[in-house]
This record gives structure tokens, sequence and C-alpha cells, in this order.
């Protein structure tokens, strides 16, 4: 029974790490630049949050149901690319262009991956690579800057509802739209039993696949609407605008304590995850940390993440 | 058996085995002589694996003795085992199929033919021919295993574990777990000849559930139940249905089994099947499946009735004939397709297919079912608590809150939880699949409970069971399947029970 308890608490310990962290950051940070608790810089946190956000958070649902999407950065830029090129002509038509194409995208990954029965880190990195090159094709290989013209569709990005940044908005539906799909609708419940524990669920009588395929739609759909936040914040469309967020995208889900192998987590962790990366990423910047060398950070957080979440003694073979 | 007997080549002497909360081995004390072959016999449960998996150093003894060649021992893993003599042929196919057959009979053992870390392949596959011309077999040590057929691999396994004659193991003793089960009858001739010529070199210990084969190979036979050996048998003295009898033990306890519950069933059709036919598993399967009606399936491994279980839970869907669920024809493709038939499975891998073990209590009772749950698409949490609570009420599922992880719940109370997933579900027909498999005493009791009671309020229940004791206590009416057919049907009225004597003859 002593056993019992102590795992218990291991687990709660487990559970609430990822806020102390966060809290402990921000503290930190603050006392080194009284300047980060200021509101405004607050405001200007929680802005350059919102895309990797969107980005984590439809890679959660993947995630959650033990699979990976490796495309979400391609789909990202990709997106930017398409509503560069199209807003001129479709106006917020193209932000539903670029947003449809992500949720194709997504719908081929699931179908490869579970009617082909193709790993999804493979039917996902391909994808990424279609994407890839689809974005430097169609945009000729540079960046798309927007016409001034072209910026006032972006409002809703850029502008401010009641005194808060657009893109903060976004992100609250964003974050508020996949909570209620993970929390409480039978698609987040048949993704957690699944990446619980598949051969369960699967004799239960969940329709396995169909759960599997949506969820890389949701991924796709939410890539493609962070490219399109994205391409409005900087006012440009490019193959590459997304290129470094796909590290970050899936160490914020980990850190927020989403279990690498599905099953456990929720998109408040990714909240929590997607505000850890930006404060240690704000935090380098104030001590002066080469921005290039972030990635050599969050590879590590990343890895120390998974080490920390997962029990490997319940998993003797990894692959 | 006498004072002139040889020494053993292996003897264990009260061996002990515990894991947390099973006692797995009792007392044991077992020899074996040289040149012998030592049969091992047992229902599923009774230590048998536990056994092997200690004289294949899978696992460490707790107490006793084990000695080779009058020498105390212990086995710390397989290639220490291998190192003092020990070989293995088992049931699951150990050859990598993707290799070939030189490479497996030498796999880890392939430094004698490397000469600055670069293999010598001519050395190893003379060396490998040599082996297989031990066991007389004619395989081609360049083939891939993939390529053999069962019977060939087996005598690969064979000509594997011979080649520790080569390492100076001395006298082998080579532990044969399930050897036949994926032979053909003509195969199985081969392999036990090669055996028989084999007991020059070696001792084994044959362990097999088709009681025929271990009276016609065994020398001597060691009868195990609940972890204990109960009798000692020369095969000469012994026949199969006396074997069956040491093997079940217990006397049929009519109290037991609820039998003053099971109730008269209904009229009412709630399976159908007409010629049910699957290749390979099964053929000319039917019956006729009752509301409240238990319908227990006995036969030996390889009879066929686990092949139709996963059937009739939508795994494995039937080739030809008919099946009808509640008057509807169906063939069930997938889980998904057995449930919506209204058929609920409660799989002998509970923890694997049963559950899903970090969801928690309420989510798994309702994980089947949550179609009914739904308002505009949104899962109504309250009334799932309220359903979770009331189902647990009900079961008397012993869990601290419905919050808790099912992985922290006792093997009954997880199989309780399974149990309310699929009355919940509103579940017509259960598919009881070695239900009681790994509880104990208690937790069956209130399993055998639970069962009378929703067969009173009109469920059907189809059941494969570990031990022909528990299938028939249990059943109304009992099917008695022997190589992929029905070979008897009884009825199992209570105070008419069938004899267990009665239906072993018709399941060997």
């Amino acid at each position: 029974m002593s056993t019992f308890v102590d795992r218990l608490g291991i687990d709660r310990l487990r559970q609430w790490l990822p806020l102390t962290t966060l809290v402990i950051l921000v503290i930190l940070v603050g006392a080194l630049q009284p300047v980060f608790l200021q509101p405004a810089t607050l405001l200007q946190l929680a802005s350059d949050t919102a895309v990797l956000f969107i980005l984590a958070t439809g890679v959660t649902f993947v995630i959650m149901l033990g699979g990976i999407d490796l495309s979400i950065q391609s789909m990202a830029s990709l997106a930017s690319v398409v509503v560069a090129l199209t807003v001129a002509r479709f106006g917020y038509g193209a932000f539903a262009l670029a947003i449809g194409l992500g949720l194709l995208a997504g719908l081929l990954s699931g179908i490869a991956h579970v009617r082909l029965k193709i790993p999804s880190f493979i039917a996902t990195l391909a994808m990424g690579g279609v994407l890839y090159s689809s974005a430097l094709v169609i945009s000729g290989e540079r960046s798309i800057m927007l016409a001034d013209a072209e910026r006032s569709y972006q409002s809703w990005i850029t502008g401010t509802v009641f005194g808060a940044p657009g893109v903060i908005i976004i992100g609250l539906v964003v974050l508020i739209v996949a909570h209620v799909l993970q929390a409480h609708t039978r698609f987040g419940r048949y993704s957690a039993a699944i990446g619980a524990g598949e051969p369960a669920a699967y004799a239960s009588g969940v329709k396995v696949g169909r759960q599997k395929i949506f969820a890389f739609v949701l991924s796709g759909g939410f890539a493609a609407l962070a490219g399109v936040v994205l391409a409005g914040r900087l006012a440009s469309g490019s193959p590459t605008l997304a290129a470094e967020l796909l590290l970050p995208s899936i160490a914020a889900v980990v850190v927020g304590g989403t279990a690498i192998t599905g099953g456990v987590g929720s998109i408040w962790r990714t909240l929590v995850g997607a505000l850890i990366i930006s404060v240690v990423r704000i935090g380098m910047t104030f001590l002066g940390v080469n921005i290039f060398a972030q990635n050599i950070v969050f590879g590590v957080v990343l890895i120390v993440a998974v080490a920390i979440t997962i029990d490997r003694s319940k998993i003797p073979i990894v692959k | 058996m006498n004072a002139s007997s040889p020494e053993p080549v292996l003897s264990l002497i009260n061996v002990d085995k515990r894991f947390p909360g099973v006692h797995a081995l009792k007392q044991v004390s077992i020899d074996l002589r040289p040149g012998e072959v030592v049969g091992l016999i047992g229902e599923n449960g009774a230590g048998k694996s536990t056994l092997m998996k200690i004289l294949s150093g899978v696992y460490q003894h707790d107490a006793g003795e084990i000695r080779v060649g009058g020498r105390p021992t212990r086995f710390l893993d397989a290639a220490d085992a291998n190192s003092q003599g020990i070989g293995m042929v088992f049931q699951e196919q150990s050859l990598l199929t993707n290799l070939s057959v030189g490479e497996n009979i030498y796999l880890g053992n392939e430094k004698q033919f490397t000469r600055f870390g670069i293999m010598n392949w001519r050395t190893l596959y003379d060396a490998a021919a040599r082996q297989l011309a031990k066991v007389k077999v004619d395989v081609d040590p360049r083939a891939r295993a993939e390529d053999l057929d069962f019977a060939s691999r087996q005598m690969v396994e064979l000509a594997k574990a011979l080649t520790l004659e080569e390492r100076g193991a001395g006298h082998l003793i080579i532990l044969l777990d399930e050897p036949t089960s994926v032979l053909e009858r003509a195969e199985i001739e081969i392999l036990f000849a090669r055996v028989r010529a084999l007991k020059s070199r070696a001792s084994f210990i044959f362990v097999s559930h088709r009681l025929d084969e271990v009276l016609e190979l065994s020398d001597r036979i060691y009868v195990m139940k609940d972890g204990a050996v109960v009798a000692e048998r020369n095969a000469a003295e012994a026949d199969v249905t006396e074997l069956h009898q040491l093997m079940v033990g217990r006397s049929l306890q009519a109290e037991y089994y609820r039998e003053p519950l099971q109730k008269t069933y209904r009229a009412e059709i709630a399976v159908e099947a007409h010629n049910l036919s699957l290749a390979g598993a099964y053929r000319d399967i039917s019956f006729q499946l009752h509301r409240g009606e238990i319908l227990g399936i006995a036969g030996v491994i390889g009879s066929g009735r686990e092949e139709l279980t996963r059937t009739l839970a939508g795994f494995a869907p039937h080739g030809s004939g008919r099946l009808a669920v509640d008057g509807r024809e169906v063939t069930l493709r997938s889980p998904a397709e057995a449930v919506d038939s209204g058929i609920g499975y409660i799989p002998r891998e509970r923890r694997v297919e049963g559950l899903v073990l970090f969801l928690p209590v309420a989510a798994n009772i309702t994980l089947a079912d949550l179609e009914s749950l739904s308002r505009h698409g949104l899962i109504d949490a309250r009334e799932e608590r309220r359903l979770a609570i009331s189902w647990v009420e009900r079961l008397k599922v012993r869990t601290p809150s419905i919050n808790t992880l099912c992985l922290n719940l006792s093997g009954g109370n997880q199989q309780k939880v399974v149990l309310a997933k699929w009355l919940n579900a509103k579940a017509k027909v259960l598919v009881l699949d070695h239900p009681t498999r790994g509880l104990d005493v208690g937790a069956k009791e209130e399993v055998y409970d639970l069962v009378r009671a929703v067969t009173t309020e009109g469920l059907a229940v189809i059941l494969t069971s570990d031990t022909l004791e528990e299938t028939i206590g249990l059943s109304h009416t009992v099917l008695v399947m022997r190589d992929g057919e029905i070979t008897h049907r009884a009825s199992a009225n209570p105070g008419a029970k069938p004899r267990q004597v009665d239906l072993i003859g018709h399941m060997v």
C-alpha cells in the first residue's frame, strides 16, 4: 500500500511540475529584468506565444493518441504563402483557402497513417516535404511582402479588441475550442483511450482509425491557422516563415506534461508548455543568448521533459 | 523409480516461487534422469510455465534447490541456463524468420566463426549443416527461416539446442514447451522419432496440452495443479482419462458455481450459428444461444474454441456459414460491429483488451456507450458521473472513487469494471473469454454471482474457461470441440451436470 501512496505522490508532483516551472521562470526572469513583469511586456509575451500555442495545440491532438505530426511547420509556412499570394484576389477567402489546405493535408496524412499503416512520423515527415516544396514552388522561392491594401484584411490579427491584441483573442478562441474538443467530446475521450490503451479502445467498439484521421485533420487545420496568424503579424508569407517552430511546438506539448506516448495530456498543459517556451526564449534574449542558439536549449529541454514525464520502467523497448 | 535408478541429471527439490498475490510454485520436486523424457502436464495456471521459466533463467526460484548433475545451482538468465546445458524449444517459435537457418542456429555464438571481427560464413554454415545432420533434417543451412515449414523450424530449434554439446555443456537437458502446437500429425511423428533418437545425448522435459502426445513420448509424467505437483505416473501405467482427472482435481461443487441460482433460460434466441466455418480454425459450427442461457465451450488448445470466441467478439470474421444476432444476420468485421449488434466482449487479456488502465473507472465504464451520454456533441459529465457511481454501487466495485485509474484496482474489481462497461452499453450477449483468469477464489465467486445475476435478467452468455470444471459448473449447455468441430453437446442443468470424464472423452 505504501508504494501505491508513493506513486500517487510522484504522479501528483509530476502533474504540477510544469506550472511550478512556469511560475519559477517568470519570477526568475522578472527578478533579473523587472521590466519583464510590466503589463506591456506580458501582453507582448502572450502575443508572441499565440502562434506557437496554436501549432502546439494541433499537434497535441495527435500526440494524445500516440502519434506525431512533423509536417506542422511546413504547413504553417505554406499557409502563409497561400495567404500572401491570394489575399488580394480573394480577400478573407484567402484565409479559408489556407486553412482548408491544412485540413486537407491533415486528412491525407491521417489516411496514409491509418489506411496504409505507415508510422505517423514517416507519413507526416513525407507530407512535410511535400508541403515545404509546394510552398517553395508557388512562392517562387521568395518571401512575399503584403501590400498596404492587403494588410487591411489582417486587422483581425494585428488590431486590438477592447485593448487586447487580436492575436491573443485568436489564441483564446483556439484554447476554448480545443479544450472543449479535448475534454468534453467523444473524440477527446476516444483519443485519450486510444493513446492510453488502443487494444482496449478497439475491443470496446471505438472506431480507432476514424478518430486518428480526425486528429490529423485538426493538426493540419491548426497548423494552417498558425501560418495565417504568422503571416498577419509579419505582414508577409514565406516558405520558411515557420521554419524554426517544429521543435519548440513539440517541446511545448511535452514540457506541458502531455506524454509523448499518448493517453495523458490536455490543452491547458500545452498552454503552460507554450508559455514556458516563450519565457525561456525571452529570458535567453534578456541574457543575451544568441537567437540562433536557442534551439540548442529547446532540444535539451525536450529530451529532459520526455525523460521526466514518462515512467520508463513500464516501457521495455523504445524504437 | 527405485534405488537402482541412475543419478538424476536435473533435480528440483521443494522449489518455491511467489509473485505478488500469487503462490505460483509450491514445494515442487521433480527428477530428470539421463536419457529420460519427462512429461509435465496441468491446466492453465497450474505452474508449468513458471517452472519452465525458472529452468530457462527467466525467473529465479525463491526457495528450495535446483541441482544439475548433483550440484546445487540456479539460472541467472537464458545464457546462464544454456551454459549449464539447458536447451529450449519453445512453442512461440524463437527463430528469427529474416535470418538464415545457420545464423539462427549460432545466434549469439558467432564468435567461434570470426577472425578479427570478420565472419567466416563458410565455417558457420558447415557447422550448421553438422548440427542439422544430428536431427536428420534435410534443410539448407543457408535457407531463410521464414521459407521453412513449421516442422522444419522445430527441427532447426532442436538442432540449435544441440549446439550446446559442442560448448562442453555435458549431458543436455532440453525443454520442449508445447512443441507440437503448430504441427500436423505426420510432423509430430517425425519430431517424436528425433527426440527418441536423441535420448542418448540428452534428457527432455516435455510440456504439452495434448495428453495423448505426452503419454506417447514420455517415460514418466508429473501432474501439476495450483502450483504443486499432485501426481507422478509412469507413462506405461497411465491413461488419458486418469491424467485429465488428476489435472482437474476438485470434485464439482455445486455451491461454488452458484448452481441454485441457475434459472431456466428463455425461449427467445439471442445468437444463432449455422454451419459457421473459418479456414484453419473451425468448421460447421451450429448452435442456438437463448436469452438467459450460458453456453460453455469446452475443448483443448487447438480445438478451435478460442477462434470461435474471437469471431463472436468481432476480431476474426467467419468465412462461411450464417451468424445471426437477435434475428439479424451479421458478419462481425470489427469489434465495433459486434458492439453495434449488442455483443460485449470480456477478454482474457483484461489489462490489455478489457480496460484502458490509465483511464479512470468512470471513463472505462462509459467507453463503449458514449453516444447516449452525448448532448449536442458534448459528453454530459454529470450524467456520466451518476451512471458510473450507480454501476460501482450495483456491482460492488471496490475503488476509492470513480476517478481512480483502473490500474490501481485489483483483478476482480477490474473485471467488474469491464462487466459494468457492457451492462452500461446495454449488451444483450456477453462473450466471456476466460473471465476468471488470474483471479483469486473470492474474486472468482463474485464474478460467478454477477454472471448468474445478469443471465437471470436475460443476457445471453458464451463462455470459454480455463477449467472444464468452471465450464460445466456455470453453463446451461456445454459444447465440446475437437479439431475445429463440435464433437458433443450436453445440457448441464442444476443437479444433472455432465461428468468431466464424459466430456473429456470428446475433447481428446
